[in-house]
C-alpha cells in the first residue's frame, strides 16, 4: 500500500480529528447553556462524557476488542457530551448513567461499534430516558434562577446522591416555551397565550440565546468543513416551510416558523445530532431527503403528536429510513445516460 | 478556452519542483538490461532469439504475439545472455550500435506503411497501461474520430516527465499528434495541459503556429487538480464530453494519447527508431540528482538510481509511478520497461507507511471527491462482503482507481486496494464460468486448424495436379458445378474476412475497455476466424486451380 495518506501530508483529517472538532464545537452551546441554567449543565456533560468512555471500555473489554484505538478516536466521548447537553441541569448521576448505557452499550457497541450503529446513540440513549423517566427529563429550571448560592450546592449534591432537593422542586420546575405553548389549550389563542407572559422573565430569550449559540459551532463545523451542509439545511428548511403552512393556516393556534427554530433542540439537533455521519444517510441527495425528514417529523410531532419536541424521534425515525435512502439515491455515474441506463439500479441491491 | 468540470477530485500537494528544476539528460548506459516480454498490454511477446546471439539497438529480439501484444526491440547492443519465460537479458558490449528502420514521412507515406512501422517499432502507450499503439492507430476503422486528446495533465504529484518532454521536444511532440491524428483520421487536436507546467505551456505555445496542418491543433490550460490526467475526466474537462460506462472514448469521436507516445511514435516514424529508450522523472528525497533522464528499456532500477546519487540508507521505498496510483517496488532488480514513467526513491518521513485502518464512519468524503461520481463507501462495504452482484450495480468497474477516496478517508481505509481486489475476483470468476465456453473455442480453433492444413494440402495436391496436366480426355463431369463452387467459395472466403476483422474489432474493444484482463479466449476466436479465412482461401485456390484444369483442353 503506498498510498500518500491524509495524515501523512496533512491534508484531510482523521476520525479523531473530526470528532474533537464537534466536541470543540459543542462549546458554545454548552456555554451558553451554564449561563442560563448553571454549573449544572457542565456536571451534566462531564458526567456523561466519563460514564461514556468507561461504558465504552468495559463493552470492549467484553467484546474482547482493542480498547486503546477505541477510546482515542473520541467518539464515545463526543457520544456522551451530545447526551449530556441534552438532559435537563443537574440530572441526578443514575440518570445520565442509564442514558450511557443505553447509548454506548445497547445503541453503539451491540451493533457492532463505531461505523456499525443504524441509530444515532446519544438519540437513543435521550429517547430512552424521556420515555421512561418524564418527571425528570421535564424539569427545566427557569433561567438565571441559581442566584442563591446554596440551592446551586444542593442542586450538585442531588446530582451526587440521586435525588431531587425536595424543598426547592418548585424552583426546578419550569416548563421550556415548547412545554408552554403545547399546553396552552385550545381555547387560549397564541395572541392571548403570549399576552399572559406564560413563562417567567427571559425564559424566551434565554432559549433563543442557546440556540443562537449552538448555530455558531455548528457553522464553524460547516466552514470547517467537518460536517457538510446538505442535512441541516435540509432539516431547517423543511421545518421552516412546513412551520409556515401550519402557520399561515391558523397562525391563532400554531407557532411561527421563528418560534421553532429558536427554540427547543432545533438547531443543537441540526448541526450536532442529524449531521451524525454513521448513522445518517451517505450520498449528496439522500442527506437532503433525510434532512427534509427529520425537519417535517419535528413540526408534525410538536404540532400534532404528543410530545412538545421531537428532534430525538425524528432522527430515530429517519435512522430506520436511512438503509432505503441510500438504495434509492445512488448517484448517476459518469458516462451513464440520464435517460433509461438499464445499469442502475432500479430496486433493491 | 473554458474549460468543463468533472465532478470530485483532490488537491494533493504537488513535489513536483523536485524534479522539474533540471533539464532533461541522458542516464549512464547500462552494463546489462533485462527485458521483460510483456511491458504492454495483452499477450507476452515471443522471443526470436538465442543465448550468444549478437544484438544491436534496435535488433527485434522478441516478436508480438496474438493482436494484443507488441514487439520487443534490444535496448543496446551486445549479447543474449539468458531467455526465460519471462524476460531477455542483454549483456552490453559497450558500442551502442544501432541498427534501425528505414526512415518514413508521416505527411506522405501511406497510412498502411505507417501503421506496419507503429506496429513493428513495438510501440505502447508510454503512459500507464501500454496499450499497443498500433491498435489504438486502427481505431478509425470503426470508429468515426474527429478530435485527437494530448493528454499532457500530468495530474499525479512528484511526476515531470511529459512537462519535460514538452519542454524539450515541443514540434516533435506535435508532429507525432499530427500522425496519429492522420491515422485516426481526427480534423482536430486539443491539448489539454494542468496550468502548474508554465514552461511546457510556453514552449508548447510558441511550437503551435508552425504545426497546424493537417490538423488544427488547441492547447486547453486546465486547474490543476488531481485527477484531471484521467482519461474520462480531461476528455470531459476540454470536450464537455461524457465517456459512456464500459465505453471507449472512441464512441464519442475522441482518441487519447500522452506526449511521451507521440514523441516515440515520431522518432519511430521519422527516424526508424523502434521503442527502446524513454523519458524517466527519477525523483524523491533519497537521490542528490532529481530529475528527468533518458533511459533505456530493461535498465535496473538499481543501478539507475544509484547513477543519479541514491543514499541507500534513508530509503524508505521505490515507487513506480506516481503516489496515487503507483505500485512499491519490492526489488531494486526490477527494470524500467515500456509503462515506467516514474521512479520515487522515497525517504520514509516522505511517504510513510498508511497508518491503522479504523471502522469506517460512513462520513461521505470518498463520495465528494470520486471523480467518477461512484458511492465508495457502499463499494468498501459491498466489497468486503464479497458481495459481487450488488458490486456491478453500484458500477464498481466504471472505478479508474485513482486514489481519491483513499486519500480524504478519515479512517485510512484503503480503498482502492479493495476495489482492486474486487475487480481481480470478478474476473477470476468470469474467466472461471467462461471456462466450458473457452474450451468450446479452443476446440473449434483445433478444428478450424486442421480443415485449414486439409484444405491447403488440397490445394497443394490440385496445384501439382494442375501444373503437370494431362489431357483430361474423360472429363465429361458436369460444368455448372465448378462455376457454382467458385461462387460461393467466394462468398465464404469473404464472409470469413468479414469474421476475421468482426473478431479483431471485438478483440481490440475488449482490451481498450479493461487492459488488465485477459483475452486469451478473443484471442483464439481471433485465430480461429483466420484458420477459417486461411482455409478458405486454400479452398478458393483449390476449386480456381481445378477450373483451369478443366477448362485448358
Amino acid at each position: 500500500m503506498s498510498m500518500m495518506h491524509a495524515s501523512q501530508v496533512g491534508a484531510a483529517p482523521s476520525t479523531a480529528h473530526l470528532m474533537r472538532w464537534v466536541i470543540a464545537a459543542t462549546l458554545p452551546g454548552i456555554g451558553a447553556m451554564t449561563f442560563y441554567f448553571g454549573l449544572g449543565v457542565v456536571s451534566n456533560v462531564l458526567l456523561a462524557g466519563l460514564f461514556a468512555l468507561v461504558a465504552e471500555a468495559l463493552i470492549l473489554i467484553l467484546r474482547q476488542r482493542p480498547v486503546r484505538p477505541a477510546l482515542g478516536d473520541s467518539s464515545a466521548l463526543l457520544t456522551g457530551v451530545l447526551l449530556g447537553a441534552c438532559l435537563p441541569p443537574a440530572s441526578p448521576w443514575w440518570l445520565i448513567a442509564v442514558g450511557v448505557f443505553a447509548a454506548i452499550v445497547v445503541a453503539k457497541q451491540l451493533y457492532g461499534g463505531l461505523g456499525h450503529n443504524p441509530f444515532n446513540p446519544a438519540m437513543v440513549g435521550y429517547a430512552l430516558l424521556l420515555v421512561s423517566f418524564p418527571t425528570y427529563m421535564t424539569l427545566w429550571s427557569p433561567p438565571q434562577s441559581f442566584s442563591a448560592e446554596t440551592l446551586f450546592n444542593e442542586t450538585l449534591w442531588a446530582q451526587v446522591i440521586g435525588t431531587l432537593p425536595p424543598t426547592k422542586l418548585d424552583a426546578l420546575s419550569g416548563a421550556t416555551p415548547l412545554d408552554a405553548f403545547k399546553h396552552k389549550g385550545q381555547a387560549v389563542l397564541a395572541s392571548e397565550f403570549w399576552a399572559s407572559q406564560p413563562l417567567p422573565e427571559g425564559t424566551l430569550s434565554a432559549w433563543r440565546n442557546v440556540a443562537l449559540a449552538w448555530l455558531a459551532g455548528g457553522l464553524v463545523l460547516i466552514i470547517k468543513r467537518i460536517i457538510s451542509w446538505h442535512i441541516p439545511v435540509a432539516m431547517l428548511g423543511s421545518m421552516t416551510l412546513i412551520a409556515a403552512l401550519f402557520y399561515a393556516g391558523d397562525p391563532s393556534h400554531f407557532a411561527s416558523p421563528l418560534f421553532h427554530l429558536l427554540t427547543g433542540a432545533t438547531l443543537f439537533g441540526a448541526f450536532f445530532i442529524a449531521t451524525d455521519p454513521v448513522s445518517a444517510a451517505t450520498s449528496k441527495r439522500a442527506k437532503l431527503i433525510y434532512g427534509a425528514g427529520i425537519g417535517t417529523l419535528v413540526i408534525i410531532i410538536r404540532t400534532l403528536g404528543g410530545y412538545p419536541d421531537a428532534v430525538a424521534f425524528a432522527v430515530l425515525l429517519m435512522n430506520l429510513c436511512v438503509p432505503l435512502l441510500d438504495i434509492y439515491t445512488v448517484p448517476r455515474p459518469n458516462g451513464h445516460s440520464k435517460t433509461a441506463d438499464k445499469s442502475m439500479p432500479e430496486g433493491p441491491l | 478556452m473554458p474549460a468543463y468540470e468533472f465532478p470530485g477530485g483532490i488537491y494533493p500537494p504537488e513535489r513536483k519542483t523536485h524534479s522539474n528544476q533540471a533539464p532533461l539528460q541522458a542516464a549512464p548506459l547500462p552494463a546489462l538490461v533485462t527485458l521483460p516480454l510483456k511491458q504492454h498490454a495483452g499477450n507476452a511477446a515471443t522471443p526470436c532469439v538465442a543465448v550468444g546471439d549478437d544484438v544491436k539497438v534496435g535488433s527485434l529480439i522478441a516478436q508480438r504475439n496474438g493482436m494484443i501484444s507488441a514487439h520487443l526491440h534490444a535496448s543496446i547492443s551486445g549479447t543474449i545472455t539468458h531467455i526465460s519465460n519471462q524476460a531477455i537479458t542483454i549483456e552490453a558490449d559497450g558500442h551502442d550500435s544501432w541498427q534501425t528502420l528505414p526512415p518514413l514521412d508521416w505527411r506522405t507515406d501511406s497510412p498502411e506503411k505507417l501503421l506496419e512501422r507503429l506496429d513493428s517499432g513495438g510501440l505502447a502507450g508510454l503512459g500507464g497501461a501500454g496499450f499497443p499503439t498500433y491498435i489504438k492507430a486502427q481505431v478509425a476503422e470503426h470508429h468515426p474520430i474527429d478530435t485527437l486528446v494530448v493528454n499532457a495533465a500530468e495530474c499525479e504529484p512528484y511526476i515531470t516527465a511529459d512537462d519535460l518532454i514538452l519542454r524539450s521536444y515541443p514540434n516533435d511532440v506535435l508532429e507525432g499528434a499530427q500522425l496519429i491524428a492522420r491515422l485516426c483520421g481526427a480534423q482536430r487536436i486539443i491539448i489539454g495541459i494542468e496550468d502548474n507546467k508554465p514552461e511546457a505551456i510556453s514552449a508548447l505555445k510558441q511550437a503551435l503556429p508552425q504545426i497546424q496542418h493537417p490538423a488544427t491543433i488547441v492547447l486547453k490550460v486546465i486547474e490543476t487538480r488531481y485527477p484531471s490526467g484521467g482519461e474520462r475526466q480531461l476528455i470531459k474537462k476540454v470536450l464537455d464530453r461524457d465517456v459512456p460506462s464500459g465505453g471507449l472514448p472512441a464512441d464519442i469521436g475522441a482518441l487519447c494519447h500522452n506526449p511521451g507516445t507521440l514523441l516515440a511514435a515520431l522518432h519511430a516514424v521519422r527516424d526508424g527508431k523502434p521503442l527502446v529508450e524513454r523519458i524517466v522523472t527519477l525523483t524523491g528525497e533519497t537521490i542528490s540528482a532529481p530529475g528527468n533522464y533518458w533511459v533505456r528499456l530493461g535498465t535496473p532500477v538499481g543501478t539507475l538510481l544509484n547513477s543519479v546519487g541514491l543514499m541507500p540508507d534513508r530509503l524508505h521505498q521505490v515507487i513506480v509511478g506516481g503516489p496515487m496510483m503507483g505500485t512499491p517496488l519490492t526489488t531494486l532488480n526490477s527494470p524500467v520497461t515500456k509503462t515506467t514513467n516514474c521512479l520515487i526513491a522515497a525517504s520514509v518521513t516522505e511517504l510513510p507507511p498508511a497508518p491503522m485502518e479504523s471502522p469506517c464512519i460512513r462520513c461521505g468524503a470518498c463520495e465528494h471527491v470520486c471523480p467518477a461520481q461512484l458511492l465508495p463507501q457502499q463499494l468498501h462495504w459491498y466489497a468486503r462482503a464479497e458481495s459481487d452482484s450488488t458490486l456491478a450495480k453500484l458500477n464498481l468497474f466504471d472505478c479508474i482507481e485513482c486514489g481519491a477516496c483513499s486519500y480524504v478517508c478519515p479512517s485510512f481505509i484503503p480503498l482502492v486496494e479493495d476495489y482492486r481486489l474486487a475487480k481481480q475476483r470478478i474476473r477470476l470468476k468470469q474467466i472461471e464460468t467462461a471456462k466450458s465456453e473457452h474450451a468450446k473455442h479452443r476446440f473449434e480453433f483445433r478444428q478450424a486448424r486442421l480443415a485449414r492444413e486439409e484444405a491447403e494440402k488440397q490445394a497443394r495436391r490440385q496445384a501439382r495436379l494442375a501444373q503437370h496436366q494431362k489431357p483430361a480426355g474423360g472429363s465429361t463431369g458436369n460444368h455448372a458445378t465448378p462455376e457454382v463452387d467458385l461462387r460461393s467459395l467466394r462468398i465464404a472466403q469473404a464472409a470469413a474476412k468479414a469474421a476475421v476483422k468482426k473478431a479483431e474489432k471485438v478483440l481490440a474493444r475488449a482490451a481498450e475497455q479493461d487492459p488488465k484482463q485477459r483475452f486469451d479466449d478473443l484471442e483464439t476466436q481471433l485465430a480461429t476466424a483466420q484458420e477459417n479465412l486461411k482455409a478458405a482461401d486454400a479452398r478458393l485456390a483449390k476449386a480456381r486451380a481445378s477450373t483451369t484444369q478443366k477448362e485448358t483442353p
